[in-house]
Formats: C-alpha cells, structure tokens, sequence
C-alpha cells in the first residue's frame, strides 16, 4: 500500500481545511486525485477508518479508489466510499472488501465516468434487494460484466430478485449462478441464442424434412452439467441444450438445426437399438460413433444441403496426437469428409471399411460390425480410451444414450449402467472451461428418473395441470419484458353441479327475462333494406320513376335507383376472464354468499345472454402460484356450445391463491386473437389489484397488466374490466385507462349489472 | 345483354367461352374418364382439392376435351344470388334484363364453373339447387321466367376442404346433390413431369423443386395454413429459366407468399438449403 513520500507542497493543501491526521500521499495517489479533490478523497477515507469496518476494508478502498481515479476519474471514486459504507453496514466487511476490489475492475471494463457511476448505483440498489447475494455477485463482476453492460447487468440481477421473491436463500442460490435459471437468463441477457430463440423453427425444420413431429424440451432442470451439454433423444422425447455456450449469432442457430438435423437422421434411420451385449466401451464409442456417420449419409442421400450445415462443425485436423480422442474426431471427420486427407492409417482404414459398405448402409448391423473391428484394431493399437473424459465431438452430435438398448428394466443395472454411461458420457465442450474439470458423479440414476418423469402418463397430468404456454412479463423498473417469464398451467376444474347454475337462473327468473327482452330488441342479424344504392340486386322502383320523371323534364336524374339487401351481423366476440384468487371467497350478501358465488351468478347469467345473441364466446378464469404456476380454467371455448359442460364447469370454480392479471390477459388475448370477427372484446372480472406471493413490489404486476391489456389495444382488441373493489380506482384505471373500468359497489347487484353492461358496451 | 345477346345467334353467343387450344394437363388418376362419364349424364361435379393443385386447368382441359363453352366465376363473400343469376339495369328505354353468368350458362348450354363456391354467402349458393336435381331449371323471381336449361348445360363446382373456417362450409343439401372428384398433389414424379413441362426447365430442376415443396407440404397444419402447391412450383421453375438461381426463386416463389411467420420462414429456409 502506499508508501509515504515526500508530501511537500501538497500537504498544504490537504491540510487547509482539514483538522484530521494529516495522510502523507504516494505519488500515484497524488496524481489520480489532483489538487482539491485529494481533500475529499481523505475525507472520505477517514470516514471508512472511523467507522471501523476494519483495516482490510479501508486498505483495499485506498488500494482499488487509487486505480479507479486513474480511470474514471477522481469523483466517481471518491462517491465509492459512500458505497462501500452502505455494503459494510449491510452485507458484512467482506463484501465491502470485495466491492473495491469490483469496482476497479467495473472501472477497466466501463471505461467512463456516467457509466461507472450508475453501476455503482446500482450495486448499492442492489444491497437494498438482495444484501446476501452482493458478496457472490461482486466476487464474479468481472466475469458479469465481460457479458453484460450495466443495463443488461441490472435486469439480469433484477430478474434474480424477482424470481426469488423475499427467500434470501433462493436469492443467493440464484445468484452463485447454482440455479439453472440464472444461468439460463445471463444466457439471455448475454445475447447468447438459446434454444427458447430458435424452437418453433428448429421444429418446423424437423417436420418439414421428415415429418416428425417429437416433444422437444431443454435438458431436465437436475440433469448434470455435462448432459445438459448435448442433445439427447430417447422414447419419443427430444432434449437438446438450452445453449451452445462458444457458439454465437449465426453460427449458434447452425448449431441448432445442425443437432436437431441429426437427430432427426438417427429417429429416421436408427430403427432398431443396439444390444449392449459384451461390447466394451471403447466399442460402444465406435458402434455409436458409426451409427452417427451412417444415419448422416443416408439422410444426405436424401437431402444432399445437410452436408453443408454439418461439415463446418468437423475441425478435427488430420494427424496429430494418437489419442482416443483425437482420432475419434478425426475418424468422424473423414467418413463425412471427402476431401478430408487422413495419414493415420486406422482412420484410413475406417473410411475404407465404412464406404466398402456403401451398398449395405440401409443396415444398422453395419455399425456394429466395423465398430467392433475398429475397437480391436485400436486395442492392438494400444491406444488408451478414457470413458470418464470422452467427448462425442462435434458438438452438434447426440449423447447416443438413443441408440443402446439398457434391457427391459426401468433402472439398469447398476454397474452395467455405470459403465455405459461413462462410455457414452456427454462431455462439455472444450472451448469454454469457465468450470472445474470432472466431478465425481452419480448421475445414472438421475439420468433414469429425468426419463420416468419424461414418460408420466397423461392421467397423472390431469391433477397437475398442464403448462400450455409461456409469457413474457413487463417490469417497469427496467421498462423491458422478460422473455418467457410466467408459465400458464390449465387445469380442470372440478366436476360441479350444474343443478347450482340451473337453480340460480330459476331464482332470478324475472332478470333472465327482462335481459332476453333487451336482447330481442338490440339484436341486430336481421337483414336490412338498402334503398337508393349506386347498385344493387333490385330496383328501386320509386328512385327510378324519380329518375325516368327528372329525366323527362330534362333534369340531371340521380343514378341512385338500386336497392339492396344487407344482413348487417353483429361481427363480435368475446372472452371473459373471471378472477378467482383467494379473495374472492370473502363473503358478501350479510355472509349468505361469497364473491366468487356472485361472479358465477353473474356469469351465467351473461353466458346465457351472449348465447342468445349468438355472439361466439369463451370463458375462462385464472389464479396464480408465483410466475411458474399460473392457474388457468378453461370453461368454455370459442367452439363449443354453451352446454351443460360448461354449466358444470362453471359451477366447479373455487377460489384460492393469487392475481397475476398480466399473464392471464396475455393468455387470454392470444386466443382471442385467432377469432375471426371484426370486434373482439376481453371482458375481465376482478375483485382486487393485481399481486403475487413471490412480488413485494405493489406496482410491479400493476404495471405489468397496464403492458399486456396495452399490447392487446394495438392488436384491435378491447379489454373492459368490471371490478369488484370499490377502493380500486387508481389500479383499475391504471390498467385498463379510465374510460375501460367499471366500478360495481355493490357486488351484490353484480348479476343484473353485468349483462346490461354487456349490451351496452356491443351496442 | 340480353337485349343485345337476343340479337346475336344464339348458336355463336357462346363461341368467346370455348377453349381453343388444348391446354395441358397431365392426368394423375382416372379423373378424366370420371369426368367424362358423369357429364355423359349431365351429372353436377364437385372439384375437390388444397389451391393450386390444378382444379381450374382440368375443367378446362375437359371442355375444350367436350367442345364446350365453359364459364367460370370466381366466387367470394360479396357475391349475391343476382350475381350470379342475373338483374336489371337502367337504359334510355327504361329497365333492362341483363343474364348473369349463371343463366347465360343455362340458357345457351355451356359449363358452368364455379371457383371456390364455399366464399360466396350461403344463401347465394342455395340458386344452384333447382338446377342441381332432376328439375335442372333456373327460376328468375325478378324477370319472371323459368329458364329450362339447355342440354349441354353441366354445373361444376370447386370446393377446399380444411381451408375454410367451420362457418364456410356447404350446406349439407347442397353437398349431396354433386358427384365429386378428389385432388391430391400428383406423385413426385408426375408433378416433376408437369412442372418440367409448365415452367420449361429440366427434369432434374423439377424434381428438386418437388422434393422443396414436399417439405412445405410436411409443414401443413404445423404452422403453415397450406403447402406448396403444383402452381406455385410451376412459378419458382419459370424463374429459374430466366436465370434467376434457384435459392431466389424459391424464396419469391416458395417461402415469401405463403408464411409471415418469420421463424416459419426459417425453417423452411433451411429445409430448402437441405434438398440441395
């Protein structure tokens, strides 16, 4: 640390005002904080040492502020003192040790002053959110920011924050990069492309070459690092990784459909699996590395452009080291390669053996065949093969786990399974090495019970409901939508009785008939005639003796003689979302029903009008667990009738968790969208503002909902929302703009009021 | 033009709707002997096909194949029953009956093709049914006058199964009064024969072409509404043999009219970049 120098002239000026020890200044220090600023500088030194968060704390902010000064300039690092202080206070002395550390290295990265000083307010936001983490966070800023810049750095560490909720342990596991999310959204942040990016084209691909329509997932979330690194296929299921870490813009989507072409080669071609019999790992490699060449030829045959999406990833260079390794990629390389120009005679020979078989390539068998004498050749070769380090290269290729029969049994045997699986073992790739080298692992039978979950039968969904689609959610403290955010799960509803719905309409009798009169007199699917038209299919017989008379006497005749007629229809759809989170359990009516009691009434009561209209309708409703789990009730849909079913469904609903509006708008808006009417009307039924367990930010999902019923107004649709809660103006009309919400203060009067509503707002 | 047709010889009135030059089809099944039978009868046929398979050019191969004059409409939603049957307009003398196509057809014996009948509105499509039973008469409420149809009168219609929404379909009575003959895309070798011959280009080109649109016809219902039809492969091989490359007519021919979906566009980018 800094030696003490000569001071000279420039301790008088340190000096002036202050009454403290004075500090003897090194050069370097002298020249980082030039003329007044070293006042403040000290001062602010002195601060930290008074404060007492300990030696270590002050020496590494004298240490790091000296090296940040020269950068960014005296100011910003003077104003890190103030942070260090809040992150000592907060996050221990530790984590301000570490801040000093990460903001020289924020310095080197950031280069200039603006840009430095909002990551330095933002770390100190930070330490207010999340103060477990900041320790971890600082510890891999340099890592962070060599991916991010600081806006992206701040939604990143804000979608940490969010996702957790208040779990501090859930927070900092997220943010020691342990939960695969975190990864997945520094990915995304990182503008790496990720399988998310390039799904819906990647399958498209693979229907449009062989008509395969297969589930593809991401790797299951407790798979081990090292699979989750190359795609795998097995019983009707695709996984391929969530990203090729290394690979970037174009080269990244090449990398996808290069993986997902050749899976799509082994589902086409791999017909039979192999026994695993006495083969050894060294030949299991081989058998699966030939089967990956065979299948590729023989989708070639049919489409020869494969060749050119495939070839770039084979960079193996003919010869080198004689390792297992080595020659693996090199063999892989020359039976797709023509041109490629192999010395080694083992691979040679390979080659020769592979295309010997030319005619007989339609044959599995074959695989196997020069597979086992290529493992003899290359046992005599003495050449070592190191199961636990293989890699199937190129990175494109599958883990072959698809290709090997493990034997009727769920779990394979243990120590069969082991072996296996070290032989076939999915290696990370090579070019990035930001983790430690092989850890010990016990993943087999983590490996079989990803697939058992894989295979869970579709009763066993009914229970659990099942995720249809993925939404993005709207934060307005970074004022960007966080791609895929919320999960919609439909479940069903429980069975109801629909007796509950006939009964209450019996009860009301006199409104149901009161709101068929209404409808009878607003319906308007009668035809109309037009007179007096440029064209038409009739006549007008009184327009054109009008026109014949003025033609007689010389005047200019009005050509408008036509009639015609005109079935003006109401063009009109509409969806109706009702709310039913736990609130809507309160009781009403001096505690005879509850709210959602009446929101069904209420319902019923519309379905039975909107079904008289003829109007196409949909109903749903919606409650949430957290971002993952948003629940969703399908009651009725476009194409079905009003019926029974849905009667029953209707009267199934019971209340429970939380409102997280935004998603199920978007949902509901998604299918609204398909319908093919002029108008288009998303009717919401709430009885409370928008939250969730795991937001504490009251305007958070507020402002989410303003986004989604936003986005739906630019696509045509028009969202009203009848709310239930009489203090909610200011979130209601927030959400849905003044004029699109209605108030109802008497939540008892909900049944009559909603389908007057209802004709007034399609009038 | 009833005014005016009267003054004409009936006997040539239809001489603009005959089909002078045999127009080229190539069969792919025994659909022309189907056709020729059932006309034989004067029986109502149903055309039924995905767009672009090559509907319109067999009814017009079989007319001029039959010597007949054949009068196409093009149905969609706005059409009206007088569209088709006929109304009256104004002129110096007063008011003037003019034919539609539909009674012109009927009245002088021609076929009678109606393209995409499901776009028209249903109750323009119920005028069909007194000529499509054994009565084969057209009443015109307006004009007062039933028109007996003439021998050689034959109505066809097309029809696109899946294509339209469940709100456009026919009208069960209107279904069951027509014969109808199916139309797939032909085997790949046919269409690669058709294609070849349509656009000029060689047989090899042709084929690929086929092999492109069997990958967008994989893509059916999977995020594309329809695949590549005949016509439009016969488009991409015109291109071609003015020298734009392959990659390019595809893309202008292929990909572009069919989706917006960008990511769909990529797929078929790159199902297309295999087949070569």
């Amino acid at each position: 640390m800094p030696e003490p120098e000569k001071p000279k002239g420039f301790l008088s000026v340190v000096s002036a005002g202050e009454e403290t020890k004075v500090e003897m200044l090194s050069a370097s220090a002298r020249k980082a904080f030039p003329e007044d600023s070293a006042a403040r500088w000290l001062r602010a030194r002195r601060k930290l040492t008074d404060a007492g968060y300990g030696r270590a704390v002050c020496d590494s902010y004298t240490n790091y502020s000296i090296a940040c000064a020269r950068i960014v300039g005296p100011e910003p690092a003077i104003e890190l003192a103030d942070v260090v202080s809040v992150v000592a206070i907060k996050c221990g002395r530790k984590a301000a040790e570490t801040l000093c550390f990460a903001a020289e290295r924020a310095a080197v990265r950031l280069e200039d002053p603006p840009r430095f000083r909002s990551w330095l307010s933002l770390m100190q936001r930070f330490t207010a959110l999340a103060p477990e983490s900041v320790g971890s966070v600082l510890s891999r800023m340099d890592e962070l920011l060599s991916q991010l810049n600081v806006s992206r750095l701040e939604s990143w560490l804000l979608a940490g924050v969010r996702s957790a909720g208040s779990d501090a342990e859930r927070r900092l596991h997220y943010f020691s990069l342990e939960d695969h999310e975190a990864q997945r959204w520094l990915q995304r942040e990182a503008g790496e492309i990720v399988f998310g990016d390039v799904e819906k084209r990647l399958k498209g691909f693979l229907t449009a070459l062989w008509r395969l329509r297969v589930p593809v997932r991401e790797p299951h979330k407790s798979a081990p690092e090292q699979s989750r690194r190359r795609t795998s296929f097995d019983r009707g299921l695709i996984r391929i990784p969530a990203s090729y870490p290394g690979y970037r813009g174009e080269q990244a989507e090449e990398i996808f459909a290069a993986a997902m072409a050749h899976v799509g080669a082994h589902l086409i071609h791999s017909t039979t699996k192999f026994e695993i019999g006495g083969l050894k790992p060294i030949q299991i490699a081989l058998v699966s590395l030939i089967e990956d060449a065979r299948v590729e030829h023989l989708a070639m045959r049919e489409f020869p452009g494969l060749r050119r999406l495939w070839l770039p990833f084979h960079i193996a260079q003919a010869g080198g080291a004689l390792t297992a390794p080595s020659l693996f990629a090199r063999l892989s390389r020359a039976l797709i390669d023509p041109d490629f120009q192999e010395i080694d005679g083992w691979v040679r020979k390979g080659r020769e053996r592979f295309y010997e078989r030319e005619d007989r390539w339609d044959d599995p068998a074959i695989s196997r065949e020069i597979g086992n004498l290529m493992g003899n050749d290359l046992g005599q070769m003495r050449v070592q093969f190191n199961p636990r380090t293989y890699i199937v290269e190129p990175p494109y290729r599958d883990d072959n786990l698809g290709l090997w029969d493990f034997g009727d049994q769920d779990a394979p045997d243990q120590e069969e399974a082991e072996l296996l699986f070290e032989s076939i073992r999915v290696e990370r790739q090579e070019k990035e090495d930001t983790s430690e080298p092989d850890r010990e692992r016990k993943e087999e039978q983590e490996e079989e019970d990803e697939y058992n979950v894989a295979a869970v039968s579709p009763e066993a969904y009914q229970d659990a409901g099942i995720p249809v689609a993925r939404y993005p959610e709207y934060d307005y403290a970074t004022g960007r939508e966080r791609a895929d955010w919320t999960t919609i799960v439909e479940y069903e509803t429980a069975p109801g009785r629909r007796h509950e719905i006939v009964e209450m309409l019996e009860r009301h009798h006199d409104l149901v008939k009161r709101i068929s009169a209404l409808i009878s007199a607003t319906r308007v699917g009668r035809p109309q005639r037009l007179k007096r038209q440029p064209e038409g299919e009739t006549i007008d017989i009184e327009a054109a003796i009008e026109a014949t008379i003025s033609r007689r006497v010389g005047e200019m005749p009005d050509d408008r003689v036509y009639a015609k007629h005109e079935r003006r229809f109401r063009d009109l759809s509409v969806y109706v979302l009702l709310d039913v989170s736990e609130s809507t359990n309160d009781r009403v009516r001096n505690g005879t029903s509850s709210v959602l009691d009446i929101e069904k009434e209420a319902t019923a009561l519309l379905a039975h009008a909107m079904a008289e209209l003829g109007d196409p309708f949909a109903i749903a409703a919606f409650c949430s667990n957290k971002r993952e789990d948003v629940h969703y009730f399908r009651i009725k849909d476009f194409d079905k009738p009003y019926d029974s079913v849905a009667e029953a469904n209707l009267a199934g609903l019971s209340g429970g968790l939380s409102t997280r509006m935004g998603a199920a708008i978007r949902h509901a808006g998604a299918e609204l969208r398909r319908q093919p009417t002029h108008r288009r009307l998303l009717l919401v039924i709430t009885d409370g503002e928008p939250s969730d367990i795991d937001i504490t930010d009251q305007r958070y999902l507020v402002e989410d909902a303003r986004r989604a019923v936003q986005s739906l107004a630019h696509e045509g649709i028009d969202v009203f929302c009848v709310g239930l809660d009489s203090g909610g103006d200011s979130y209601l009309s927030r959400i849905f703009g003044r004029r699109n919400a209605v108030q109802i203060d008497r939540i008892e009067r909900l049944p009559e009021k909603l389908p007057m509503l209802y004709l007034r707002l399609t009038a | 033009m009833s005014d005016a047709s009267e003054k004409r010889d009936p006997a040539t009135l239809l001489d603009d709707f005959l089909i002078a030059d045999e127009p080229y089809y190539k069969a792919v099944g025994n659909e022309i002997a189907l056709y020729t039978a059932a006309y034989a009868e004067r029986m109502p046929i149903m055309l039924k096909g995905p767009t672009g398979c090559g509907k319109t050019r067999f009814i017009e191969h079989m007319a001029w194949r039959l010597g007949k004059p054949l009068i196409t409409v093009s149905c969609h939603e706005d059409m009206t029953a007088s569209d088709l049957v006929g109304r009256y307009l104004l002129d110096s003398e007063g008011t003037r009956w003019h034919d539609g196509p539909l009674t012109l057809a009927t009245r002088y014996g021609a076929i009678c093709y109606l393209d995409e009948i499901v776009e028209a509105r249903q109750d323009t499509t119920v005028v069909i049914h007194s000529l499509t039973d054994e009565r084969r008469i057209l009443p015109l409420e307006k004009k007062n006058e039933v028109v007996a149809a003439h021998p050689d009168f034959q109505l066809v219609i097309s029809y696109n199964p899946g294509y339209q929404s469940v709100l456009k379909d026919l009208k069960e009575s209107t279904k069951q009064r027509f014969g109808a003959i199916d139309f797939t895309y032909p085997a790949p070798e046919v269409e690669a024969e058709i294609v070849a011959h349509e656009a000029g280009v060689d047989t090899k080109l042709a084929q690929q072409l086929v092999r492109i649109a069997e990958r967008s016809r994989n893509l059916k219902g999977h995020g594309l509404e329809e695949g590549a039809s005949t016509r439009m492969l016969v488009h991409a091989g015109q291109l071609i043999s003015h020298g734009v490359p392959l990659g390019e007519a595809c893309q202008v021919c292929l990909v572009l009219p069919i989706t917006d979906d960008p990511d769909m566009r990529d797929a078929l980018n790159s199902a297309i970049a295999a087949c070569s």
